[in-house]
């Protein structure tokens, strides 16, 4: 067999000139298939953070309602939740899209990841409605109730069924059995369960110790954080955490804390609740209300009981209490608007708002007797 | 024997123009992949404009700074206060940029009364600076108003409108 110069120079420039084509080729739709990767990947991460914003809206507006999202579709991912200088974020973890949120509190631990997402909301009352507290977790996330005061552990029990809560007595501490759990809270209502560098349960000395965390009332108004350290309970605030609420049942600030990761998220998302009041003030009494110059929705209250003097015969308690009694509403939200901006700069001095608020309430109550009601 | 000569020219001009060929192929695809990706993209942006602007309306409906209260029982829904609608308008232009951004974005939200007289109150005006489409979602609600009823509040009628700006 002869094989002529031509032919083997052909030969060769054919295999080599196939290899090279097919290499680009490959390389070309490698180079598309890494690409498209990466872009799904971008895709669903954006796509998730829209989807959750669009939950969290609906939630946050369905007053009380808890819904439950199936996120089976996310189980290998684990969503973020994180508040710092009084915004929030949240997002898929190790991707790099991200949720940024100034405006409405979001409590939730600082990871999730399962197949069920629980959103649930309650109003946040100071003494009127300043906004709705979303409370956020997931099926497999566990809450174990310790409580000698059997009416708040009724009512927890009660308002978060769907939430994965056991109520559970104190001498059965060391029995808890989290089994495949993702993350333990434990909520001590009273503070005779879980102590600083106490021992955690005999069963989730096993648990990474950031899937492990309590949540301690002590006092009416205070709350303490604790995160497992090894075998201990580390506390994690220095100084107790205020809660700044009227009380009552279904009361959003205790329920904020005990969905809240650690103190600092609580207390960020806390600080979005009191901004927000600062601005109802304003709309219910005007911008100039902490130097006393009334307007607003109050500042049609005095207008209207100034202009019908003929009420201050029949119906003298209206203007009385909305300026002449002591106390009265013009004087008490000039009070709870001066306690506003002063909580804003000094968190401390943010427990003094629950008595500006009492006080409008009690006024507002008199007030719904016969008269134009502030709320 | 086997002879190569101007059978391997031939064959050099048959691969050429196979590539050829090939990449028209390929530059055909990637037009259609690039016009389906345009008109898809043009879909998803509506789609999104669409669910914001049922997010905008549906913060505005359920604002406290609007909502209708009564004491410490639950808010009336779909009731505006108009004690509270006339001033809200101060509030949100005040602090439009560190705060009421954050809510609406770039939207304007005003409140059409229609009886018994017809009014406009504009809450919130944000236009977008190179907006190129607009999303108008309506809403009706009722306007309390406790200062012109006779000890009574009078119940007013008329509708939100929630325009968000792409």
């Amino acid at each position: 067999m002869v094989i002529g110069k031509k032919g083997q120079i052909e030969l060769t420039f054919n295999w080599m000139y196939v290899l090279i084509a097919g290499t680009v080729i490959l390389l070309f739709f490698v180079g598309i298939v890494v690409k498209q990767k990466a872009a799904s990947e971008q895709r669903l991460s954006i796509d998730v953070l829209r989807v959750m914003d669009s939950i969290f809206v609906g939630s946050g507006v369905s007053e009380k309602t808890k819904n439950f999202i199936d996120i089976s579709g996310l189980a290998d991912y684990t969503l973020y939740f994180d508040c710092g200088n009084g915004v929030g974020h949240y997002g898929l973890k190790g991707t790099t899209a991200d949720s940024e949120n100034a405006v409405d509190p979001i409590f939730a631990p600082g990871e999730i990841q399962g197949t069920q997402l629980i959103v649930w909301s309650l109003p946040y009352k100071l003494p009127f409605k300043v906004i709705d507290f979303l409370f956020v977790s997931s099926s497999n996330s566990i809450y174990y109730l310790f409580s000698d005061d059997t009416d708040f552990a009724n009512e927890f029990s009660n308002v978060t069924q769907g939430f994965n809560v056991k109520y559970t007595i104190n001498s059965k501490y060391n029995e808890i059995d989290p089994g495949k759990s993702f993350q333990v809270r434990l909520i001590d209502n009273g503070g005779l369960v879980v102590k600083k560098n106490g021992q955690v349960p005999l069963k989730l000395k096993g648990m990474d110790d950031d899937k492990v965390s309590a949540v301690v009332f002590t006092g009416t108004n205070q709350v303490d954080y604790y995160q497992k350290e090894g075998a201990l309970w580390r506390k994690l605030n220095f100084n107790p955490v205020q809660i700044i609420s009227l009380g009552g049942e279904r009361d959003a600030a205790k329920y904020g804390a005990v969905f809240a990761a650690n103190d600092k998220d609580y207390q960020c998302n806390m600080k979005k609740a009191f901004v927000r009041l600062k601005y109802l003030n304003e709309v219910y009494s005007g911008a100039d209300i902490a130097l006393g110059k009334v307007s607003g929705k109050l500042g049609e209250m005095v207008e209207y009981y100034d202009t019908h003097k003929e009420l201050e015969l029949t119906r003298p308690d209206c203007i009385g209490n909305v300026k002449k009694y002591d106390p009265n509403l013009v004087a008490l939200m000039q009070t709870h608007q001066l306690r506003v901006s002063a909580c804003l700069l000094q968190q401390s001095s943010c427990a003094d708002l629950i008595n500006s608020a009492q006080d409008i309430k009690k006024v507002n109550t008199a007030l719904g007797v016969d008269c134009i009601t502030l709320y | 024997m086997i002879y190569f000569g101007k059978k391997g020219q031939l064959h050099m001009t048959e691969t050429i123009a196979v590539m050829f060929i090939f990449f028209v192929l390929i530059m055909f695809a990637m037009i259609f992949y690039y016009k389906y990706q345009q008109v898809a993209f043009k879909e998803k942006q509506e789609e999104l404009l669409g669910a914001r602007a049922m997010d905008k309306t549906l913060k505005a409906l359920f604002l406290p700074e609007l909502l209708c209260t009564k004491g410490e029982a639950e808010s009336e829904d779909n009731c505006f206060d108009l004690m509270k609608l006339r001033h809200a308008n101060e509030t949100f232009t005040k602090y439009l940029t560190n705060y009421y951004f954050s809510v609406f974005s770039y939207a304007r939200i005003s409140v059409l009364q229609l009886y018994p007289e017809q009014k406009e109150f504009l809450l919130y005006d944000k236009p977008k600076p190179d907006a190129v489409s607009g999303e108008k979602t309506y809403f009706v609600v009722i306007l309390k108003d406790e200062i012109v009823g006779n000890s009574l509040p009078q119940y007013n009628f008329g509708y939100v409108m929630v325009e968000v700006y792409s």
